[in-house]
């Protein structure tokens, strides 16, 4: 268990008590009819959940990293739908933090103090992990960008208030030609199209945006033109350690259900051989390394320290622990397994190892960091140069 | 050593292919939608001979080999690992009944099983870890004309749509699974009231529900075997049913590897095809694999179930293999298609929620390794 200070402890006792309350006994439902959770938004007024990563300057809860993994940990935890809300909402911000001017936060951080989210559009029909690849383009004329093309798989693309779209504003510059948008919700010819209809996490709303000849004022163009794979990259570091999180939630909870079975079923007998108990074992693990890692990342992000190997590492881990732990509880639990919740955290987990950077492209992100020279031997090269 | 398939498997098992294009690939994905029976189908598998394969010709069946049979159940999953779960419950039902029943009760049942008339189900498992014993113990009291079941058998295949149950009841709650004994209990008998369809995240179609015994009064003719043999008949027909649930697994794998591999090779991303990438041709090399040697362990204890040989050992562990790998077929398979292969108007994701219901344990507690382990001379 991590030490962590009585406040944090404070916010995550909070956190339980409301996914006890709000998320726990919604997810079957929200999972089976994969509508989008509007209570929820309504049920995080109170606690004003959805500015926990809102600087205090711009009246958010200006939680720390650690914190904010806690509270998405619990989230995961209850639904891993619904805690993808969350943690996208949050994603769209850190590119606003990254690169917004002062008016650009003000105005993109107002709405998530009145529960209202954001989303992040950057992935396109032909631009997944490839994400350079994109071809929506942003004209500009006069003081306002023109705006054309199709985003796809846009988390809380339905129901946010802000967006933050990446487009091309010099197709030839390719990856230096991608710029960063803010959007607001309504705007002419911006439109939602289809609603993806997905394995797992089926509370969170997965969409097309249809962008046709959609006008912003220049006013919105995040950091400078060109800038936008950049902030992109830095926004996706900041934000993969939310998916960890999520996915120590899942396998925490995959593992409380299991034990929790295994507990109703041997009633007051000795467990059963010790292949089960080592098998619940090894699930405790992979559940305690895997939070492990991340809290170590988000030590490190909140000392200012670089993290952005690590917050690969955890990403790649704790997602792989997550599908690991929720597919071994599936097997072990027999017939109860597969008719039980079990399958919704197997099939919730799956996305974790595919969305925000796939963890084949976390492994190239990690394998470059433990290839590049070590930094004493650099050191020297780069003051030749 | 021979590891081709006889002409005849090879023409069991083609056959099996083309009934599976023609009839399974149309509404698999509807079945899995809709969860319904798929009467139909079932109908028209009686009819092209497919639910009496292991049966022999004297009541009507196919009499083809458990090579030949695992081979149609590969490929029956290819298309739908649903309909695949109803002939292999339906078969371990009727192989049970070949395999200890009277010359009476195999006249009286299976020329209407091999003929798809009478469909069967096999009730062994509980909500206790251990059939026979605990507080829901399905319970047989000897009765002046035969005897009396009381309780309740859990996860019940093809439950409600099954005319013929093979079903596990201990004659003495005291002595546990010991006094575990087997009986063919008709659906319409009084006092059989099968529970609510259970919700699955896959083979959806295949319906498994709880099934509840109130009074059910049967005739000393309904005795399977002799009075406390169950454990060893149920512990044979699992382990018979689950070389052919590994070969549901397989044909689902196989499946899924297929379609991988095909849109890798389409999918450009970087400017190439991903299919040129190490790091998708390691995932899809290592399910190919997985898949391969599946099979061949598969076909290695369903040979051995064919001539007579012990078998268990064998089976168990395929079964551990699976249990470890077999999810993963779809884990890595889905892995490559990325986001597509995420989304549910994509064929992966209800392979991925199918093979997770292929390759279970019987119960908390059980493992196939404790034979493995004690076989190792």
């Amino acid at each position: 268990m991590s030490i962590l200070s009585p406040e944090q402890k404070a916010i995550q006792q909070a956190a339980k008590d409301f996914v006890a309350k709000n998320i726990i006994p919604n997810a079957a439902e929200f999972d089976k009819s994969g509508e989008f959770p509007m209570l929820l938004l309504e049920a995080s007024k109170a606690s004003n959940i959805f500015a926990m990563a809102v600087p205090k300057e711009y009246g958010g809860l200006n939680y720390d990293a650690l914190t904010q993994a806690l509270v998405l940990e619990e989230w995961g935890y209850g639904c891993a739908g619904m805690g993808t809300t969350l943690a996208a909402s949050v994603l769209s911000m850190d590119s606003v933090l990254i690169a917004g001017t002062d008016e650009q936060k003000r105005r993109y951080f107002k709405p998530m103090l009145n529960a209202e989210i954001g989303s992040f559009g950057l992935t396109e029909p032909g631009a997944g992990s490839d994400a350079a690849a994109g071809k929506t383009t942003a004209v500009k004329k006069g003081d306002e960008y023109i705006l054309n093309g199709t985003k796809c798989w846009i988390t809380n693309g339905g129901f946010a208030s802000v967006y933050v779209i990446f487009a091309l504003t010099d197709p030839a510059a390719g990856v230096k030609g991608i710029s960063a948008f803010i959007l607001e919700r309504g705007l002419p010819g911006f439109t939602i199209g289809t609603t993806d209809h997905k394995l797992g996490i089926r509370a969170s709303n997965t969409v097309e945006l249809l962008l046709k000849d959609v006008h912003i004022p220049v006013t919105n163009l995040l950091g400078k033109e060109g800038e936008g794979m950049k902030i992109a990259m830095k926004t996706l570091d900041m934000a993969r350690p939310a998916i960890a999180a999520l996915s120590v939630g899942l396998a925490q909870r995959a593992l409380d259900a299991c034990v929790k079975h295994v507990q109703a079923t041997f009633t007051g007998k000795t467990y059963p051989g010790q292949t089960l108990q080592f098998k619940l074992a090894d699930m405790q693990i992979l559940v305690d390394a895997a939070r492990g890692s991340l809290h170590e990342a988000m030590r490190l992000r909140d000392a200012g320290l670089p993290y952005s190997k690590e917050s690969a590492i955890c990403k790649t881990f704790c997602s792989d622990v997550a599908m690991q732990v929720t597919t071994m509880a599936v097997s072990l639990m027999g017939s109860w397994g597969y008719t039980s919740e079990l399958g919704k955290y197997m099939r919730d987990s799956k996305i974790m190892q595919i969305y925000e950077g796939t963890n084949q492209i976390q492994r190239l992100v990690i394998s470059r960091a433990v290839l590049a020279p070590p930094p004493a031997a650099a050191a020297p090269q780069k003051a030749g140069n | 050593m021979n590891f081709e398939l006889t002409e005849e498997q090879q023409l069991i098992g083609q056959s099996a292919r083309d009934f599976a294009k023609e009839y399974l690939e149309p509404i698999a994905v509807e079945l899995d939608h809709t969860g319904e029976f798929p009467k139909k189908v079932v109908a028209a598998l009686a009819k092209h001979d497919f639910l009496g394969l292991l049966l022999p010709g004297t009541v009507g069946g196919a009499e083809a080999g458990f090579v030949s049979y695992v081979e149609v159940i590969e490929n029956l999953s290819r298309y739908s690992a649903a309909v695949a779960s109803i002939v292999n419950n339906h078969t371990i039902a009727a192989y049970a009944i070949q395999n200890w029943g009277t010359a009476d009760q195999k006249k009286e049942y299976l020329p209407g099983m091999a003929k798809g008339d009478t469909l069967g189900g096999f009730a062994i498992f509980e909500h206790g870890p251990t059939p026979g014993v605990g507080p829901d113990a399905l319970v047989a009291t000897k009765h002046d004309v035969g005897y009396v079941l009381n309780g309740k058998k859990a996860f019940v295949r093809n439950a409600g749509e099954a005319g013929v149950y093979i079903v596990f009841a201990t004659m003495d709650p005291a002595a546990g699974a010991k006094a575990l004994t087997a009986f063919i209990v008709k659906a319409d008998a009084v006092g059989v009231k099968v529970g609510e369809k259970l919700e699955t995240m896959g083979l959806k179609g295949c319906p498994v529900a709880d099934i509840t015994f109130e009074n059910v009064v049967l005739a000393e003719t309904a005795l399977l075997g002799a009075v406390n043999q169950g454990v060893a008949i149920s512990a044979q027909a699992l382990a018979v049913a689950s070389v052919a649930e590994a070969a549901q697994t397989v044909g689902i794998g196989q499946a899924a590897v297929e379609h991988a591999a095909a849109y890798a090779k389409q999918r450009v991303q970087f400017g190439k095809p991903v299919a040129v990438l190490q790091a998708i041709q390691t995932l899809l090399a290592e399910v190919a694999t997985d898949c391969h040697l599946a099979r061949l362990g598969l076909q290695n204890a369903a040979l051995l179930i064919e001539e007579g040989k012990p078998f268990e050992v064998e089976a168990a562990m395929i079964k551990s293999f699976l249990v470890r790998l077999g999810s993963k077929m779809l884990l890595d398979t889905c892995q490559v298609e990325g986001g597509f292969g995420y989304s549910e108007t994509m064929p992966l994701p209800r392979l991925f929620r199918d093979i997770a219901g292929t390759n279970l344990l019987d119960a908390p507690g059980d493992f196939p390794e404790k034979l493995i382990a004690a076989s190792i001379a």
